[in-house]
Parts: structure tokens; sequence; C-alpha cells
């Protein structure tokens, strides 16, 4: 709804050639970030280099990007998150559609799932490294799990949103189970599973990073902690940006992936 | 395309769709309700049958039944001798609320039976065009069901039931949500189309201008318990129109039916009148 509202708003901001309100606030607040941020840094209030000047940030940045070997590491979270929300999605999907078509088993197992989806996945990491080793197996399995909380719930809740007419027209055509769950409740459900998605990749992240610092030998997490060590700050910032900028493009690529089909539904 | 109706002789000895002796209760916190009680009904091949009845005589509940929705009933619903339990091919549902599929196109939503049933790609296109255009929607074919009036989404409705290609058209009050005049321009749809098909129609409906107007036959129903209080043949000529409504005979069957109504609509009114002040009253 916010969406089509904003829409005509920023086209013709485009057309017009000027930044909007929205655009200038974001645009004020990052500046004064970097403007507190410097100041903080030359103030010399902090121990040694936790607050590295911008400057220091950048050239750490560009450093970091002209390294080859730092692509390698950032394919492979990439691939361990992708992985990650592949299986932990299906897995939520499938269980979510389930859960909510049937009174009994959402009554039998939700509770667990409402008890289990706040607790720190990371106690099963060790777990998860005696089962997958310590590769992107471990890390895979460890997003996995995070991601599947949100999503099998948000699926679950979808599911007894649907109108009961659709699934009645759905049911008088006589469809089989497969084609309602792939042609009525899946495209029924098409907002709360995207939106399930974009919160189980942040998830996904958080969990996959964690496990990363924890106990390997490459991605990101790793790549992090490794400049913690060292107490390199600028790289590790620069990192860190990095990492947000990839969320942020991740998440805004979900939320388009919403909005294809042009309808408000 | 001018079809004469068929010959009472020949239309009589072919029931198609036969409701048999119906029960059916259901239990509610004030004890067991009983909705319909020993309804027997049969729609003969081409005809055209309303069932008409004030509010909570449990029309919706038949037409749950003989869609095969609704289970847990005494009797028997056949089609062609066939008993029927649960959705049957020779029945096709158009329901009451706005059931068009939000994410699919016009011609996406009434391709969809034909999905369903596996029919290849072009064909059910080809298919669907025509029942599109059947409804008076061609040139909307890619629109969402978001971009249309509520007639219009009924009408998609309509199409992709009829692409169905049921022997028995199943509808549910479909022009309960809009204004009277799209509703009588709807009729004419209907009229049109159930000519043109020699669409067998059971319609449930309580307005009784759209009963006159549509029907061969109308089944008038009793409030609470739902029970069969009477059978009226409307030999109105054919082809109709919403034009037929302003005929002498057309208001003679109005007046008719709202005598036979409006026993039963008052009594409906004064029970809900009665539940409502003992439910306010409290313990």
């Amino acid at each position: 709804m916010a969406d089509t509202l904003g829409a005509p708003s920023r086209a013709a901001t485009r057309a017009a050639g000027v930044l909007g309100p929205v655009t200038m606030v974001r645009i004020a607040i990052v500046a004064a970030i970097v403007l507190i941020w410097e100041a903080a840094a030359a103030s010399g209030l902090f121990y040694r280099d936790v607050v590295p000047s911008v400057v220091a940030v950048a050239r750490a940045l560009v450093r970091v990007l002209a390294d080859a070997s730092f692509y390698w590491h950032l394919s492979v979270t990439m691939l361990e998150i992708a992985a990650a929300l592949a299986i932990g999605g299906t897995a939520g999907l499938v269980i979510g559609i389930a859960l909510g078509g049937s009174r009994l088993l959402s009554k039998a197992i939700e509770p667990y799932l409402y008890y289990l989806g706040p607790t720190p996945k990371i106690i099963f990491f060790p777990v998860l490294i005696m089962l997958f080793g310590i590769g992107p197996g471990s890390k895979v399995a460890m997003g996995a799990i995070s991601c599947f909380f949100p999503i099998v719930l948000s699926v679950a809740a979808a599911m007894r949103q649907i109108p009961l007419v659709l699934i009645r027209v759905g049911q008088s055509f006589r469809a089989g189970p497969w084609d309602m769950a792939l042609k009525v409740y899946i495209p029924a459900m098409r907002h709360p599973i995207i939106n399930g998605f974009r919160l189980g990749l942040g998830i996904a992240l958080i969990g996959t990073l964690l496990a990363e610092t924890k106990m390997s030998n490459r991605g990101i997490g790793h790549l992090i902690i490794q400049a913690y060590a060292l107490f390199d700050m600028p790289r590790m910032y620069a990192m860190l940006i990095i990492l947000f900028a990839f969320a942020i493009g991740a998440n805004s690529l979900l939320a388009r992936a919403g909005k294809a089909d042009g309808t408000m539904g | 395309m001018s079809v004469l109706p068929l010959p009472k002789a020949q239309a009589a000895a072919d029931p198609i769709l036969a409701v048999d002796d119906i029960v059916m209760e259901f239990p509610t916190p004030d004890g067991v309700v009983k909705a319909l009680d020993h309804v027997s009904l049969s729609v003969r091949a081409g005809e055209f049958l309303s069932v008409i009845g004030p509010s909570g005589c449990g029309k919706s509940t038949l037409f749950n039944i003989v869609g095969g929705l609704q289970r847990g009933y005494q009797g028997r619903v056949s089609i062609g001798g066939e008993a029927v339990e649960g959705p049957h091919p020779a029945i096709g549902m158009v329901f009451q609320e706005e059931s068009t599929f939000p994410w699919r196109t016009v011609l996406q939503n009434v391709e969809f039976p034909l999905e369903i049933s596996g029919v290849a790609k072009a064909r059910r296109q080809e298919m669907a065009r025509r029942f599109i255009a059947m409804v008076g929607l061609g040139g909307f074919e890619n629109r969402y069901p978001a971009e249309l009036s509520g007639g219009m989404k009924q009408r998609v409705a309509i199409a992709r039931t009829l692409a169905f290609e049921p022997k028995i058209l199943l509808m549910d009050e479909p022009f309960a949500s809009l204004d009277e005049q799209t509703r009588l321009l709807l009729g004419d749809k209907v009229l049109q189309i159930q000519q043109e098909l020699q669409q067998t129609t059971l319609l449930i409906t309580h307005n009784i201008t759209e009963a006159v107007q549509l029907s061969d036959r109308i089944l008038v129903m009793t409030y609470r318990p739902g029970r069969v209080k009477r059978i009226l043949d409307i030999d109105l000529p054919r082809p109709r129109t919403s034009e037929t409504i302003g005929s002498e005979a057309f208001g003679r069957f109005v007046a008719q039916l709202w005598s036979d109504l409006r026993d039963e609509a008052t009594r409906g009114m004064d029970e809900q009148q009665e539940l409502m002040r003992n439910a306010g009253r409290g313990p």
C-alpha cells in the first residue's frame, strides 16, 4: 500500500530532476554520522584505533576491494547464505503450509516453534560442527536453522489469512493438494512469504556470519574476526560497510520480487 | 443463434440433478440448529431453476451441499443417477463473495480450471478467450482484478466457471454485492449465455425480480428450518431481457412470490430480533 502511494511521487521527483525530501533527509543522516565519526576520531578520546578516521577507513576499503582473495571470501559467504536461505526457506514454506492447513498440527507443533524461535541458534553450533564439519556445511546449517523459524511462522500465519472463498474455488474445480499449494496457497500468500524471506535473509546473514567468526578459515565473518584479532580496525570497518551494502542490496532485490506482479492483493 | 426452449415433455423426462430429502443440522452453543429439513428438488436438462428464500433459510448450505463442499448431511445428491460425494466435474460453482484470484490476469483466471484439468496452453487460452468474450469482457484479458469493477470481477468468475464446462451451473447470489442497474444488466448477460449454451442452471438468490427474470421454475423456501414451501412455474416467454420486468405477467409473479416470502421474512426478522434481545439482556 505504502509502495503504491509512494510510486507517483517518486516518479514525479525523477521527472522534476531534484531530490525528494526523503532522499535529502537520508543523505543528511549519513553526512551527520560521518561528521560525528570524524570528530570522535580527531578528538583522541578513544583508545588508539577504536574509531579510526574516515580517511583511514576509506583507504582500507579501497585496499580490501582491490584484493582478489577478498572476492573469494565474499563469494563463499554469499553462497553459504544463499544455500541457507534456500534450505531453511523451503523447509519453512513446506512445513508452514502443513501447519497452517491443519488445526491439529498447528496446535500440537506451533507452540514449540514459538519457544524455539527466539532462542539464539548459536547454541546449536557445536553440534553442527560435529555433524557437518568446520567447512561451509556447518555455516549453511547454522544459517538455515536461523531463517527457518521466522519463515515457518509467517507462512503458517499467512495460511490462515487466505480468504476461504479462494480455497473453495480451487476445491470446486477439483484441484489436488499439489495444485492447491502451487496455484492457490503460495500465490495467495506471496506478500507474507516475501516478507518472511526478507526477515529470514537478515537472520540467515547473522547466523552464517556468526558461525564464520567462530571456527572457520574462510568467509567474510572469518576476515572480520581476523582483522579484529590483528587490531586492524580500519579494515574491519571497511568489511562491515561492504556487508551492510550487501544486506541492503539483497533485501531490496527481495522487495522488488514482492512487487513483480503489479497487484496490491 | 436462436434456440427454442426445450419442449416440456422432453425436459421433464430428463432430470440431471436430483436432491433427495436433505436434512442438515449444525451444532451451536445454543443447541442444534436445523438448517435444512427434508429438502428435495430436481433440475432438468437445460432448465433454469432458482431457489429463493429469506436470509437464514439454509440457501447457502444447500449451495455448498450440491457443490460437494459440505458434508455431514442426511439425504442424497445425484447427477444423472450417480451420487455426488465431493466436488463433481459436472457442477461448476459461482460464489457470492469476490472470488477472482488477484494475482492472475482475467485471462489467467479463466484459464484456471483448464490448467487444473491439464488442457494444453494454446487450447486453454483459446477457450478462455471465448468465454471472456461471452461475458462481454473482450479486451480486458490482460487486466488484473484490482483494475476491474465489482460487476466485471463477477463476470470473470462466471467466465471462469463456464470454462470448466459444467453440465450444471450452480450460483450462490452472484449479484448480491452489486448495485441494481448492474444486477439487471448482468441478468441479461446470464440469460443470453444460458440461451447460447443451453446451460442448465441452479441459482440461489433472495432477489425476487432476479429470480422471475431468469427462471423457468422458482422454488420458495421457508425460514429456518429450510423447507420447500412452493414451486412456481414461470411461463414467461423466452428469450427474455430485463425489459420483461415491465410486463403485467411479470408483476403477477413478483406479487405472488412476495406474498409467499413476506411471511417467512417477517418470521425470520422477528426471531432474529428476539435472539438479539436475549443476547443483550445478559444473565
